[in-house]
């Protein structure tokens, strides 16, 4: 245990800084209005009381590619939102257009409530999400219950969903039964978002 | 081009022999494999090089990829028997892509496996490999995947004339220290203090890196400066980190250093 013996010492030289953070489990939803690729002003006001799906996406990068391929996101999106869940997609891309959003959604076969626009990253930069891939969910009280990747395998090989335990959904059963979320966070994989400079 | 002329006789001779892939281009990067021995020889270990060649302006990732970004991955497809090691990697480079911090890999890589032929092992061997990786620069990212494989007679297991290939990896990729040296992490007010006893080794001018993902934020660099007992380093812990930190192994590269280190820290229980 030697390495004790001189490490106070040291530790009187080292600065300990201060440091933003995600938004955590726990803590409230920041709250937002985007517009989806009709035009119109979607809120999380709005969805008081509702289980909310926060999905990242950017359809040009493999790892989205990966779960529209396959058919995972779609089949998410189709299964939560019929037991009530509302699924918001937004794409925090610099320079995202809405038409071609709606156009590429509507290709990959998208079951989102809502695709969303958020061109000058605001509300990526109020959950700092930071993959697409990057999903969030939002309990009936307003909180986040889950924050981090969609599911356990990251990469971008559609064969490896089935071998992977999925997160979102593991959060969204617990929350519908009114049951514990039991992984909370997780670091979530994927591209970058591609925020505008 | 002595050797040149050597490759073509030896390709007349042994016809069904190539201790060289062809290189497969996929997305960004362009994947090869080299054996670095002539043939195999029963029960011993050799190595082989996969060589992974990165458009300019995009990157590939380390064992620890930062955030965002995924290792680079080998599936092996072995003659009965045969065993694979894990994929060695050379010390990376610390890069953003977008706003993202991440470590890997600009323009020539060279990772190495240890292929382990059983006692027995007889006839010509045919060593294939699946590789994937991912590519990013700052506006995509683009993945790619190869199938390579390399012939092997069986033989003397000498060095083949891609031996100086696999020589050059290997002084890039980080080794166990000789003696034991006392590396230890404390954590205090969510940071990591990372200290080497400054009796055992001279750290000024490396390089550092977290192999461990998830343990150290990426976010910041890992610089050790000299105590009065030990280099000491500092990082913020990983947001990712459930829990106390209980292992860390890292890279440090560079500086005095004649090889780069892997040193690697776990709880005391």
């Amino acid at each position: 245990m030697k390495h004790h013996t001189f490490l106070g010492a040291v530790l009187g030289a080292i600065i300990c800084s201060a440091t933003a953070h995600a938004i955590e489990p726990g803590q409230a939803a920041p709250a937002f209005t985007v517009k989806n690729v009709k035009g119109e002003e979607v809120s999380l006001a709005d969805q008081k009381g509702k289980v909310v799906v926060l999905e990242w996406l950017n359809h040009d990068c493999p790892y989205v590619k990966k779960h529209y391929a396959s058919g995972n996101m779609p089949k998410l999106q189709e299964a939560y939102t019929a037991k009530g869940v509302v699924w918001i997609s937004i794409n925090s891309g610099a320079g995202v257009s809405a038409s071609d959003l709606a156009a590429r959604s509507a290709k990959e076969g998208s079951k989102a409530s809502q695709v969303t626009v958020d061109p000058d990253g605001k509300v990526g930069k109020a959950y700092a999400a930071k993959t697409t891939p990057h999903m969030i969910v939002i309990g009936k009280d307003g909180k986040v219950a889950y924050n981090g990747a969609i599911d356990s395998i990251n990469s971008t090989d559609a064969a490896d969903v089935e071998k992977a335990d999925n997160h979102v959904a593991a959060a969204l059963d617990a929350l519908l039964a009114g049951k514990t979320v039991e992984v909370a966070k997780t670091k979530p994989y994927g591209c970058g978002v591609k925020y505008a400079k | 081009m002595a050797g040149m002329k050597f490759s073509v006789l030896l390709a007349v001779g042994l016809p069904f022999v190539a201790p060289l892939s062809a290189a497969v281009k996929s997305g960004h990067a362009e994947a090869e494999l080299v054996a670095g021995v002539s043939s195999y020889e029963a029960g011993k270990a050799f190595q082989v090089a996969i060589r992974l060649t990165v458009d300019p302006g995009w990157h590939t990732y380390w064992i620890n990829p930062g955030i965002g970004g995924m290792p680079v991955k080998a599936t092996w497809t072995l003659p009965e028997g045969w065993t694979a090691g894990e994929l060695r990697q050379p010390v990376p480079k610390r890069f953003m892509t977008g706003e993202l911090p991440g470590f890997g890999y600009e323009g020539e890589t060279v990772f190495l496996v240890d292929l382990t032929p059983p006692a027995g092992a007889t006839g010509e061997a045919e060593c294939k490999v699946k590789l994937a990786w991912l590519t990013c620069d700052d506006s995509a990212c683009v993945p790619g995947d190869a199938e390579l494989s390399v012939k092997l007679a069986a033989g003397d297991g000498k060095p083949g004339k891609e031996a100086a290939v696999i020589e050059a990896a290997k002084k890039k990729i980080p080794v166990p220290p000789a003696q034991d040296l006392l590396f230890g992490v404390e954590e205090r007010e969510g940071r990591l203090i990372l200290f080497v006893l400054s009796s055992e080794v001279d750290l000024a001018g490396v390089s550092a890196f977290p192999t461990t993902p998830d343990v150290i934020d990426p976010a910041e660099p890992l610089t050790f400066e000299k105590g009065k007992d030990a280099w000491i380093a500092t990082g913020k812990k990983s947001e990712y980190l459930d829990g106390a930190a209980t292992r860390l192994d890292i890279v440090v590269a560079g500086g005095k250093l004649k090889q780069p280190l892997l040193l690697s820290w776990r709880a005391e229980k």
